[in-house]
């Protein structure tokens, strides 16, 4: 779809890190760098979280940069620059996570092995069953269990999710990064809230994990 | 647990102020009156607060060096492919150049040969006429030498064709 001057106009007016883009269209060296630095933290922050591995998230995020890059002269404002960058990251990760998919060699949530032993999910599973006794959980836990939570959404709901929490993303905007209807961001969100929400039950209600997963 | 899907995305989309004001206030409505309504929803942003306790990343400067290195040869190597391509640019368009000289030449004298006609041909046509143009200068009129032609009277071909069935 082709953008319309009266489009780019209001974004470059609206936003600073479009005027910022533009001037890298122009060459400017300074503005690519001003740019990586306002972005880098978020956006390995969310591909972090999408892939389960800071490594992988630092290739792909080294990547988006690289291809910002070299998309320059084409550049047009037709969104936000978050919208734009987070974009390509979308098609990135999903490419990466596809062909990873393909030849699997590690669990997404590599972290599964973390403080809470084997796979907090099964044994918060196990938990909720009622066949293991509880305990107070620590913050550490807590932030293992959310994140094993997480990773237990598929790609688009995760993605989705991301982008809302952390980069406080409308619908709108999710529905552009995400190149969907937002309709079905609605609904990838509503069933991520309630997946997140199933799994999460036995903390929301007893505010506990079993004494055994520490260990 | 509320199962209807609908409510739920109603629910959703009100926890993140994505709700038209109309909507907004059905569901609020539905808040006071509907204790079981309003559970679902504290759950549900209850596990979402939940999210808040993620990590955010931070970059070392490491990764900042590593991708402006990683921007720089990208920015060197389109320069140098641009370099090359502007004397292989030059030597495609002096080709193309050459080509569009030819192909309107070729066209011109097409054109030409359509609209105007041969001289040549109209003179070999007119042969005979500027051949016997002296004998032709004493007749009277353009009738009178259709007529003659008419009588045969002059047809050497005729003649010519009596003498050799005689012989």
């Amino acid at each position: 779809m082709s953008i319309t001057e009266s489009t780019a106009r209001r974004y470059e007016l609206q936003d600073p890190d479009v005027r910022l883009m533009l001037s890298v269209r122009d060459d400017n060296a300074a503005a690519f760098d001003e740019l990586m630095v306002r972005y880098q933290d978020r956006l390995i922050t969310v591909l972090d979280h999408l892939t389960g591995r800071r490594d992988l998230a630092e290739d792909l995020a080294q990547d988006v940069f690289l291809r910002v890059y070299r998309a320059r002269k084409r550049y047009v404002p037709g969104a936000k620059f978050s919208t734009w960058l987070f974009t390509i990251a979308n098609h990135v990760a999903s490419n990466a996570l596809r062909s990873r998919s393909r030849r699997p060699e590690l669990n997404l949530d590599s972290r599964a092995s973390g403080p809470m032993g084997a796979n907090p999910l099964d044994q918060m599973a196990l938990a909720a069953s009622g066949m293991m006794p509880a305990r107070q959980i620590d913050k550490a836990e807590l932030r293992e269990m959310v994140r094993s939570a997480l990773a237990n959404l598929n790609e688009r709901q995760r993605m989705a999710v991301l982008l809302n929490k952390f980069e406080d993303m409308s619908y709108a905007d999710i529905a552009t990064t995400m190149e969907l209807s937002q309709e079905a961001v609605k609904s990838l969100l509503m069933r991520a809230r309630v997946n997140l929400r199933e799994v999460l039950e036995p903390y929301l209600t007893e505010g506990s994990v079993p004494t055994d997963i520490k260990g | 647990m509320i199962r209807d899907e609908t409510l739920q995305e109603e629910l959703t989309a009100y926890l993140d102020g994505e709700l038209e004001s109309e909507h907004r206030c059905r569901v609020e409505e539905r808040l006071a009156r509907d204790p079981e309504f309003r559970v679902e929803l504290q759950r549900m942003q209850r596990a979402w607060d939940l999210l808040d306790g993620l990590p955010r990343s931070t970059v070392d400067h490491s990764f900042t060096r590593t991708t402006i290195e990683m921007v720089t040869l990208a920015a060197v190597a389109e320069a140098r492919t641009q370099s090359l391509e502007i004397p292989r640019r030059r030597r495609r368009q002096a080709i193309l150049a050459a080509l569009a000289i030819a192909g309107a030449a070729l066209s011109g004298f097409a054109i030409g040969v359509t609209l105007w006609p041969n001289k040549n041909r109209q003179l070999l046509q007119d042969l005979p006429v500027i051949e016997n143009f002296e004998l032709y200068r004493h007749a009277e009129s353009i009738d009178f030498l259709r007529k003659l032609e008419a009588s045969k009277l002059l047809d050497t071909h005729g003649d010519d064709q009596e003498a050799s069935d005689g012989s």
